[in-house]
């Protein structure tokens, strides 16, 4: 279960940190004024210090008992967590196997796993779907639009 | 008189068969992408954005624009007939259309919805025609300070009226000019940002934040809440459809209030999302049935459906003739028309006449087209929302997946995307706005040259952003917009014995 105010603070947090890291990188570019005009970082400076103030901001509304969050106390229950990471989770395998697998290999492994594995479809179903979606990305992005999506390590090692 | 000679030549440009068929083929798309969840107009607009490249500029934003009008009104049909918002401006949609659809009504429900929809387009359309080369011919006498002063005003009105949290809208539009500035500064030729990663030099693209944020970031809020979708009858019957746009004039008060409310905050940068909430807020409170409302009340169908789509038209306004988007669709759009090679601005309205009464006209055509083909293919659509969510869900992950890659072959945007996905689902759960990042990302640049550009005029002073009538204006309506949350707050304690009653009133009234 997460609640309310722990997402917003891990929220603030993360931009937060974002702001900062614009505030430092901005930094190389040099802020301020040169013979140039406005140098290149200051703009990103700026923006990374209103970022900075924003999430400090937003950090304080968290930790304060502010009657707003007090209303929806939950927001993650434990079921809602688990259907996150059901999407979530072979999302992510799924983008992490796109560089060796190439990705009409990894997409129809995906869509059979997703399917088959939780038993959504009986496994040939599911193998049939997963086929079909990998042909319907060769013929839309290959053939149809000249678009050559990655093949992948693993093809390569078979030469192609 | 110019203009309607104008738009008699957009219409030559905008009636051939090749752009009737992109037209349909635009709608219908728009219509699955608005059907589905996970899956938007800015989405749908960014996914074609690759296949448009190698045409005509004036086809290529016909085919987008009628997706963008497919998709406003594919959200109104999940909405009447699944009580599921398809667009995050149709969910005011679901208050009184799914009840009159779940009464036994729906064909009334979806006829009301669509010819409200199409009045108010009608009339985004026709202030288009009016006042868009007119805004263009003001704005073909700004430099760079005014530019600036223009685009501050923009931003200060999501923050004024963009309806969430002022200091999460202003976190999300730092956020998007940080992410504007990576890569190489056009002015200078440095490197910025790149936070030691190569492959940032490139910068980010406004389409892989657009797949993340509102993709992966719409499915993880869609998949949390199990869909169920059950639908009423999906049947049409037509005899219904015209009594019920017949009926439509009696309402002819909350009509124009709404096309009036979408107008004008398709205009200034407030979305379609705010201008249906806040017409719906406002029918409701004025209406003499107003208590009737959430029941399935035919002004509750009216007035967030015309705004809805009054705001969605008007927002192109501001992208023609200032370049500067009014929603986060028209912001994608427009990243488009740069790279088709187009300057969007007053320019266009001197240089490339034909691409805008083209699109203009198109407008027109295009929303009839939309009608037609929505009230036609209703049940077909309905029954794609039979698909279980499970089967639906990692189609549309490898859509975005494959669409974040295809934009610059880059698998490095592919992980970005992911990332976004995560922003995308915190910043809806906890409210903050999407539409201005992504704004911000797309004319990020922009605002930034503006601001350098007068900073060299005026050898680094901010006294050029007072130098004239016009610019002074500007940046104290800006100024005013951002402290008006402020001022609201500070005006609070004040009001409060007052509101409150309202608001036992209203809710006496929701009992009742």
């Amino acid at each position: 279960m997460i609640s309310r105010r722990a997402l917003e603070l891990a929220t603030a947090v993360l931009t937060g940190s974002f702001g900062a890291a614009v505030v430092v990188s901005s930094l190389d570019n040099g802020i301020g004024w040169s013979s140039a005009g406005v140098d290149a970082g200051t703009f990103p400076f700026l923006t990374g210090v209103i970022i900075v103030l924003g999430s400090l901001y937003n950090l304080v509304r968290g930790l304060l008992p502010a009657t707003t969050l007090a209303s929806v106390p939950i927001a993650i229950t434990p079921i809602e967590l688990r259907r996150l990471a059901g999407l979530f989770v072979p999302a992510a395998i799924f983008v992490a196997a796109i560089p060796p697998a190439g990705m009409y290999l990894a997409s129809a492994l995906y869509v059979f796993a997703v399917l088959a594995i939780p038993r959504h479809q009986t496994v040939p179903r599911a193998l049939a779907m997963a086929a079909a979606t990998a042909l319907a990305l060769y013929v839309v992005f290959e053939r149809m639009f000249q678009v050559s999506l990655p093949h992948g390590a693993l093809a390569a090692a078979f030469g192609f | 008189m110019d203009n309607l000679a104008e738009l008699l030549h957009g219409f030559t440009i905008a009636v051939t068969v090749p752009h009737l068929v992109l037209m349909a083929v635009g709608v219908l798309l728009g219509i699955l992408v608005g059907v589905l969840p996970g899956l938007g107009a800015p989405n749908g607009v960014s996914l074609l954005l690759p296949l448009t490249f190698g045409m005509q500029p004036v086809s290529a934003i016909i085919l987008l624009s009628s997706m963008y009008w497919g998709a406003l009104f594919g959200g109104s049909v999940t909405s009447i007939l699944f009580n599921i918002p398809g667009e995050p401006s149709s969910v005011a949609t679901t208050f009184d259309g799914y009840p009159m659809a779940r009464d036994g009504r729906p064909t009334t429900a979806l006829a009301t919805a669509f010819g409200s929809a199409a009045f108010g387009a009608l009339i985004g359309v026709i202030l288009i025609t009016f006042l868009a080369s007119w805004v263009a011919q003001v704005a073909l006498a700004f430099g760079p300070p005014e530019y600036f002063a223009v685009y501050f005003l923009a931003f200060a009105s999501f923050v004024g009226m963009g309806g969430a949290a002022p200091i999460k809208t202003v976190v999300a539009l730092a956020i998007g000019f940080a992410i504007a500035a990576i890569g190489i500064d056009t002015v200078s030729g440095s490197v910025r940002l790149t936070m030691g990663i190569d492959e940032l030099v490139k910068g980010v693209n406004f389409v892989v934040a657009v797949m993340g944020l509102f993709g992966i970031g719409e499915l993880l809020v869609a998949v949390e809440e199990e869909i169920h979708a059950r639908a009423v009858s999906s049947k049409i019957d037509w005899g219904e459809v015209f009594r019920a746009v017949g009926r439509l004039p009696q309402h002819s008060v909350a009509l124009l209030r709404s096309a009036a409310i979408g107008c004008w905050m398709g205009i200034t940068p407030g979305g379609p999302t705010a201008a249906s909430f806040m017409s719906y807020g406002i029918a409701r409170r004025f209406s003499r049935r107003g208590r009737y409302f959430g029941t399935g009340e035919v002004e509750g169908i009216i007035s967030p459906e015309t705004a809805d789509h009054a705001a969605g038209t008007s927002a192109l306004l501001p992208m023609l003739s200032l370049g500067i988007p009014g929603s986060a669709t028209a912001a994608v759009m427009m990243g488009g028309l740069m790279i088709w090679g187009l300057n969007p601005g007053p320019m266009l309205f001197v240089d490339q006449k034909d691409f805008v009464w083209g699109l203009i006209a198109s407008m027109y055509v295009g929303n009839i087209v939309a009608v037609a083909l929505v009230l036609l293919t209703v049940p077909v659509f309905a029954a794609l929302m039979r698909i279980p969510f499970v089967i639906i869900a990692p189609l549309i992950v490898i859509i975005c997946v494959v669409g974040a890659y295809s934009v610059s072959n880059s698998y490095l945007d592919v992980v970005m995307m992911l990332g976004f996905g995560i922003v995308g689902y915190l910043f809806k759960k906890l409210f903050y706005p999407l539409a201005p990042l992504v704004l911000a990302i797309v004319i990020g640049d922009k605002a930034e040259d503006a601001f350098r550009q007068s900073m060299l005029m005026s050898k680094g002073s901010l006294g050029i952003f007072f130098a004239n009538k016009l610019v002074t204006c500007l940046i104290v309506a800006g100024i005013a917009l951002l402290l008006l949350p402020l001022a609201l707050q500070l005006a609070r304690p004040w009001r409060k014995p007052a509101s409150r009653t309202k608001e036992t009133t209203a809710k006496e009234k929701v009992i009742i």
